[in-house]
């Protein structure tokens, strides 16, 4: 008998026991070409999917190595149909190449004729391919390019990319290390999507994927299309490359719904560039604006379809995707894979938490045991409304309440999803609410004040979701949700993973009312968090109140 | 020369013919009466087909080489024929095969022998009566000459005759028949036929096309078709190349548009051989070498998985069984549903459900509900150790006359073909299986074969075998195997060998068909002696007894559990995941489920603690904690009926009365009383008590029964006993007793041969084979009858026809014809 750290199950998972001696020597073997599913304390779940295969292969990985490592770590003997479906999957990868043709442009070979001839013959296939140029060589149109490699993927058969990019208009990039370096993990991931022409560099929230797409900026010397989620996350990423490259404001343009600059560096929102005016995408031509060399996609999980579609015509530029998470909530997973590349750069969470370069957390859910009234109420209301009624009892808001007086004179963030809710919370608590009504302006105001410790408490609706930047706050009390969304859960703690400055841990708390649908939402959030390895605690609300009255001042 | 057949069968020594029986089973079934009686039934065209289905190619060419002689061989003569079938290659090649032939050749011969498919001493072997018929036309040969032009009109043969042999030349060529003009026409052919000088001759003769169409017939098939074939041709008319050899007699018309080439002219094409590249030694397999360990190991998980897969089916269905269809089988849905369930393809379901059900773990319930349901064999087993548990399954995989990879296909009648249908039965399916296991296991260790060479084996050990999708059927077994644990990564693993060892007709490594090629094997296999569950066992994972609790409320158990753990285990959390390790995980459903069990929270919390190597994570204490605070708030009861009333002072008078004792009341509220017994039994137990109530509807009926796990009253399945083959001791008693039986026989025939005036009793086998031959020569006989009144008489009789136990003779002595029973017979003598 084999004593590996590993545990290989026949539905594809991988069990790794963390306290194993070879445990360590194990993930990082296994971690090219499976994906990490889940990591509480003792066993972490990967999952190998045709997808992290074709990533391995994408990074020079073979089936031999595969197998040998799956064989050599497990404990107990592998499921030969398992190895079978690893090779004949991997033996997929490659099989068809898009290259460049001396005299033909962008051509689709292949030496397996039979592979070829089946693709060829696929209805979707047909209308993106030109005219056969011998046995193994078809001219593909070249504004096919990143759509011949949607639908191969479709068909099992992903082709390898080797027709290379356009250098793209020269500028030049520095980084300014002055007083700061790039972490290793961050050189290595910009060293990998490098070597690898396109591809995903997955990073945790608050580790710095900003200073990666910079690093990558430096590597490709030219001008370079930024496209973000939104306009703060715009503006951050502008003071955020002033501070750490060579480039000076002017050299920066922004494309919002405000301003239309195009500069060297371009910074667009996914928001204007999916705006439709009479049926067109009015800001399609950004893309041909400049010659771009490269492209940056941050928070690629978020990247909306039409994106997609526009991103299929790039194929030629250099693109590099940062993201926290390759789950996709719509299940695009493989889009993102054949249209922005495979993954370059994998870091778990935990391990980076380990070496810290972001903050412990402490993740604590508070159940509320709703009032008599209350739970009839609750009991009569419409289905659809219940979650909005057990979400914003009265009896939450009084634990969230006491929760931010226990963390008084630490910075603290309220997050909500009902309007109602935080404007009340507001008041309660004497803070400043930022919802969607608030003014830009006024956001970028509110949150200088509260990274200066002017504020110490501010309510946020959802619209602080995505890629603001709040160093300083170290508490984060969720009161409502959007029906648990794994994706929305994984923003909200990095809010308060940032490194603080005096690496204290973060606290994580989310207030749920016992007995209700929130209670189920919450299960969902628990798991997710508790697969990522956070320290999980659930405790009543009676706790909190308790001590909210013996000592008001704490 | 079926008497000599016999006399020298009755030579052979006991454990000669021990041997006999061991190798052609089927001979004593039932037991001969004596000697006679065997070789009368070693001869029937049925058995000697059954004995030749089992030779390989290069025993049956001997056979068909001694069948092709028409007198007895010597061996010397036998081995120089042969050696001339083999490749010609370079010399030391040649020596090579030169001595591997003396041992196969020697070996051949001795097992023909063994079989009594021939017979005699070395310097005249014969094969025995029946073998010619039954090996016709041997070697790819055609009909011999005479059959060859038996329909030709003899005018035709005729004037063949003139064109190839002009007068003048024949003496020197011919025997005396092809010289002697009155001859018949055929007759004068056949003979100049055989003589290779005439055929030469006739060749030389012949344009170079002719000569390439005879090459093609020369190995066979001996028959071509062309148009009209029957058409008039002379030598000197002849116009293609078919006419030019029709006309020389070197081709025949057998058909209206086939020609065939005459058996004479065939050997002569072959120049002296008889067959073509004969190798005495079986086809190499080709293969892959494995860590032999390793295979070991992978085997043992699959097997590990196999047996679980079982008992999962069985627990699946024990509360949810599937129906039996109204044609028998499992239907195609259930077994989608059932695959699904069990996470497995198709077909691996289809295996699992069909080895489970010959292991007699799962049978249809009796006539009446008709559903698959466990059996009580199914308890037992589940009991046993893992190793144990596989062994039982895997045994009756090997020995089951079952297809299960055919389910999903249809049949000739476009039916799809189910599961557990008696349709999947396919007779050769456990000899094909047990075979190729065989094949595995005489590679010896650490070689995979591939599945091509190991079906192109299959085709060399036994030729002859007509096997409806043989090689389908070996594809399905090496599938299976790897399957159910049998092999790892394509090599017999070290407890799959020692399964076929629990089948002696195929264990042995020195196999019967090609021991002279398997000594390789031996050694390796020498320290491995041990039944397949010894073998086994330590190359299963050890069962744990901790599980490792994480904060996501996920358990999971780093290898199979000790069996107490797990079904608790399976009780409190849902599995996730499965293989080597086992992924449980906690929910609210499945505390509750526990909880509903009458667990406590207390109990269910000690007991993580004993079995968790680290603290219990606190969202888990707490779940469980949480969901017992709610658990048990609404009672819910089992009652078929109930009872209310608003005056509670009358049910406190029921409750009192003596007769209501029996109706098993129970007050649930002042004015509310419920019932085990059912409504209509608890308003006539009222009526009778002198009250007047009345029933209410179904609703509000608060009936929650779970239907239990059930036990079908079906008996399971008895294995067919086909492929074990017969023990050693029936044998031995089978040969005894025709021993004994013949002894007997001959005693009383000495002093029975002279009539007295009363016929001689003779056994029923002696009258019957008797009024055979008296049949066949038209003979008249003496019988002894007993009439219907029971009065012994005697006859003379004119035997025309036998059947259905009746023989239909001219009876002399009461001249007109008669219906006779054969069992009222009591003797038979010939008429002097």
């Amino acid at each position: 008998m084999n004593d590996g750290p590993l545990i290989v199950q026949s539905d594809k998972t991988l069990l790794l026991e963390v306290d194993h001696e070879r445990a360590n020597a194990c993930r990082k073997a296994i971690a090219p070409f499976a994906e990490l599913e889940r990591a509480p304390e003792h066993v972490h779940t990967y999952r190998v999917t045709p997808l992290a295969l074709w990533n391995a292969r994408a990074a020079g990985h073979d089936a031999e190595q595969v197998v040998d490592t799956l064989i050599g770590f497990s404990r107990y003997p592998v499921p030969h149909a398992l190895l079978v479906d690893v090779v004949e999957t991997m033996a997929r990868y490659g099989r068809l190449r898009l290259e460049k043709h001396p005299s033909h442009g962008l051509v689709l070979t292949s030496t397996d004729r039979a592979v070829l001839e089946e693709v060829l013959r696929s209805k979707k296939v047909q209308p993106l391919t030109g005219e056969r140029l011998d046995a193994e060589t078809v001219i593909v149109h070249p504004s096919e390019r990143g759509n011949i490699k949607q639908v191969l993927l479709k068909l099992g058969w992903p082709a390898d990319d080797l027709a290379g990019y356009v250098d793209g208009e020269h500028h030049a990039i520095a980084l300014a290390e002055d007083g700061w370096t790039l972490r290793p993990y961050q050189q290595e991931a910009a060293d990998a999507f490098w070597h690898g022409g396109s591809g995903v560099v997955v990073l945790p929230c608050g580790a710095g994927k900003t200073i990666v797409g910079a690093a990558a900026m430096a590597h490709a010397q030219a001008t370079t299309l930024i496209l973000v989620t939104n306009t703060v996350s715009a503006h951050q990423w502008k003071q955020e490359l002033i501070k750490r490259t060579s480039l000076t404001a002017d050299e920066i343009g922004e494309y919002t719904g405000t301003k239309k600059e195009i500069r060297p560096v371009t910074i667009a929102t996914y928001q204007v560039m999916t705006t439709k005016r009479q049926g067109v995408y009015r800001h399609l031509e950004l893309f041909d604006a400049r010659d771009w060399g490269l492209v940056v996609y941050d928070e690629v999980h978020l990247l909306p379809a039409p994106i997609f579609r526009m991103t299929a015509d790039l194929q030629a530029r250099r693109r590099i995707g940062l993201t926290a998470t390759l789950v996709r909530e719509d299940g695009r997973e493989g889009d993102v894979f054949s249209l922005i590349g495979p993954k370059r750069y994998d870091a778990p969470w935990k391990e980076m938490e380990n070496q810290g370069w972001i903050a412990p957390a402490d993740c604590v859910e508070v159940r509320v045991t709703l009032s008599d009234e209350e739970r009839l109420a609750y009991a009569m209301s419409e289905a659809e409304e219940r979650y909005r009624f057990c979400a914003t009892t009265p009896s939450k808001n009084r634990v969230a309440e006491a929760l931010v007086r226990r963390h008084a004179g630490e910075q603290v963030l309220v997050i909500g999803q009902y309007i109602d809710q935080l404007d009340e919370l507001g008041e309660h608590l004497d803070a400043p609410v930022i919802k969607g009504e608030t003014r830009v302006r006024e956001r970028e105001r509110l949150f200088q004040a509260f990274r200066d410790k002017e504020i110490q408490v501010l309510v946020v609706s959802k619209v602080a979701n995505f890629s603001i930047d709040l160093p300083e706050a170290s508490v984060a009390i969720q009161v409502s949700g959007t029906f648990g969304s794994r994706q929305e859960e994984a923003q909200r703690l990095g809010r308060v993973l940032r490194p603080k400055a005096d690496g204290g841990g973060a606290r994580f708390y989310s207030v749920v009312s016992r007995d209700t649908v929130d209670q189920d939402f919450a299960a969902h959030r628990q798991r997710f968090l508790a697969e990522q390895g956070y320290s999980y605690q659930i405790i009543d609300a009676d706790e909190v109140l308790a001590e909210g009255e013996e000592d008001p001042a704490r | 020369m079926g008497g000599d057949f016999t006399a020298w069968l009755r030579g052979r020594a006991d454990e000669q013919l021990r041997a006999l029986v061991a190798a052609r089973p089927e001979l004593i079934m039932p037991v001969p009466p004596h000697v006679e009686g065997l070789a009368a039934r070693a001869g029937t065209p049925s058995a000697v087909g059954r004995a030749l289905d089992r030779l390989d190619r290069f025993t049956l060419s001997v056979a068909e080489t001694l069948t092709l002689q028409p007198g007895p061989l010597a061996y010397g003569e036998l081995r120089s024929l042969i050696a001339r079938a083999l490749p010609h290659g370079s010399r030391a090649d040649n020596r090579r095969r030169a001595a591997e032939l003396d041992i196969a050749l020697r070996e051949a011969v001795e097992r023909l022998r063994t079989a009594c498919l021939i017979f005699g001493p070395d310097d005249a072997l014969l094969p025995a009566p029946g073998v010619r018929g039954a090996l016709d036309p041997p070697a790819g040969l055609g009909p011999p000459a005479a059959d060859v032009f038996r329909h030709h009109s003899p005018e035709s043969l005729t004037v063949l005759l003139a064109d190839i042999a002009p007068a003048g030349t024949d003496a020197a060529e011919g025997p005396a028949d092809a010289a002697d003009p009155t001859a018949p026409p055929g007759r004068r052919l056949a003979a100049l036929l055989a003589a290779p000088g005439t055929v030469e001759r006739l060749i030389a003769e012949v344009s170079p096309q002719a000569r390439a169409a005879l090459d093609e017939l020369a190995w066979g098939p001996p028959s071509g078709r062309v148009a009209d074939a029957r058409r008039e041709v002379r030598t000197a008319t002849a116009q293609s190349p078919i006419e030019q050899l029709l006309a020389r007699g070197l081709l025949g018309a057998t058909g209206e548009e086939t020609v065939t080439l005459p058996r004479e002219v065939a050997l002569f094409l072959r120049g002296g051989r008889i067959h073509q590249d004969l190798s005495p030694s079986p086809p190499e397999l080709d293969g892959v070498a494995r860590d032999q360990a390793l295979a070991d190991r992978t085997a043992a998980g699959q097997a590990f998985t196999f047996v679980r897969t079982v008992e999962e089916l069985c627990e699946l269905w024990s509360h949810d069984p599937p129906g039996v269809l109204r044609a028998g089988g499992l239907a195609v849905r259930d077994l989608k549903r059932t695959a699904q369930l069990l996470d497995l393809p198709e077909w691996a379901a289809g295996l699992v459900v069909e080895v489970t059900h010959a292991a007699g773990l799962i049978a249809s319930g009796g006539s009446v509900d008709g559903e698959w349901l466990p059996t009580s064999a199914y308890d037992v087993w589940r009991v046993k150790a893992t190793e144990d548990r596989w062994a039982v399954l895997a045994t009756a995989w090997a020995g089951m006359d079952r297809a299960p990879g055919l389910i999903g296909e249809r049949d000739e009648r476009d039916r799809p073909i189910n599961a557990l249908h008696p349709d999947l039965r396919r007779s050769a399916a456990a000899e094909v299986r047990l075979r190729t296991l065989s094949v595995l296991a005489a590679v010896g260790p650490g070689i995979a074969p591939t599945p091509a060479s190991v079906i192109d084996r299959l085709a060399w050990e036994q030729p002859r075998r007509r096997i409806a999708h043989r090689d389908r059927l070996a594809e399905f077994a090496l599938r299976e195997a790897e399957h159910i644990g049998v092999t790892g990564l394509g090599v017999l693993s070290g407890h799959g060998r020692a399964l076929l060892r629990a089948f002696p007709r195929y264990g042995s490594s020195h196999g019967r068909s090609y021991g002279h090629s398997s000594g390789e094997g031996s050694g390796a296999e020498a320290g491995a002696e041990g039944a397949p569950a010894e073998l086994l066992a330590p190359l299963l994972p050890k069962p744990v007894d901790r599980v490792l609790l994480q904060a996501d409320l996920t358990a999971v158990a780093p290898g199979p559990l000790v069996s107490d753990l797990g079904r608790w285990l399976a009780l409190a959390a849902d599995v996730e995941s499965k293989g080597g390790a086992t992924v449980y995980r906690f929910g609210e459903g499945s505390i509750r489920r526990a909880l509903d069990a009458g667990q406590s929270a207390g109990e269910l919390l000690a007991m993580l603690e004993r079995h968790s190597a680290t603290p219990v994570p606190q969202p888990l204490r707490y779940l469980i904690t949480d969901v017992a605070r709610r658990h048990g708030r609404i009672r819910v009861g089992t009652a078929s009926a109930y009872i209310r009333c608003d005056d509670p002072a009358v049910l406190d008078e029921v409750v009192a009365d003596r007769r209501a004792a029996a109706l098993r009341l129970r007050r649930l509220a002042p004015t509310v009383l419920a019932s085990k017994t059912s409504r209509a039994s608890l308003v006539d137990a009222l009526r009778a008590m002198g009250y007047a109530p009345m029933a209410e509807s179904l609703e509000g009926d608060m009936l929650v029964a779970r239907a239990d796990a059930r036990r079908t009253e079906g008996q399971p399945l008895t294995r067919a006993a086909t492929a074990t083959g017969p023990d050693p001791d029936i044998v031995a008693a089978a040969v005894r007793a025709i021993r004994a039986g013949d002894d007997a026989h001959l005693a009383r025939r000495g002093p029975s041969d002279a009539p007295r005036g009363q016929v001689p009793r003779s056994p029923s086998t002696a009258t019957i084979s008797a009024l055979k031959e008296a049949i066949r020569q038209g003979a008249r006989v003496w019988i002894g009858y007993l009439d219907s009144q029971g009065h012994a008489t005697s006859r003379i009789l004119e035997p025309a026809r036998m059947e259905g136990g009746y023989l239909t003779a001219y009876d002399e002595t009461r001249a007109a014809v008669h219906r006779f029973a054969l069992h009222r017979i009591t003797g038979i003598a010939d008429v002097n």
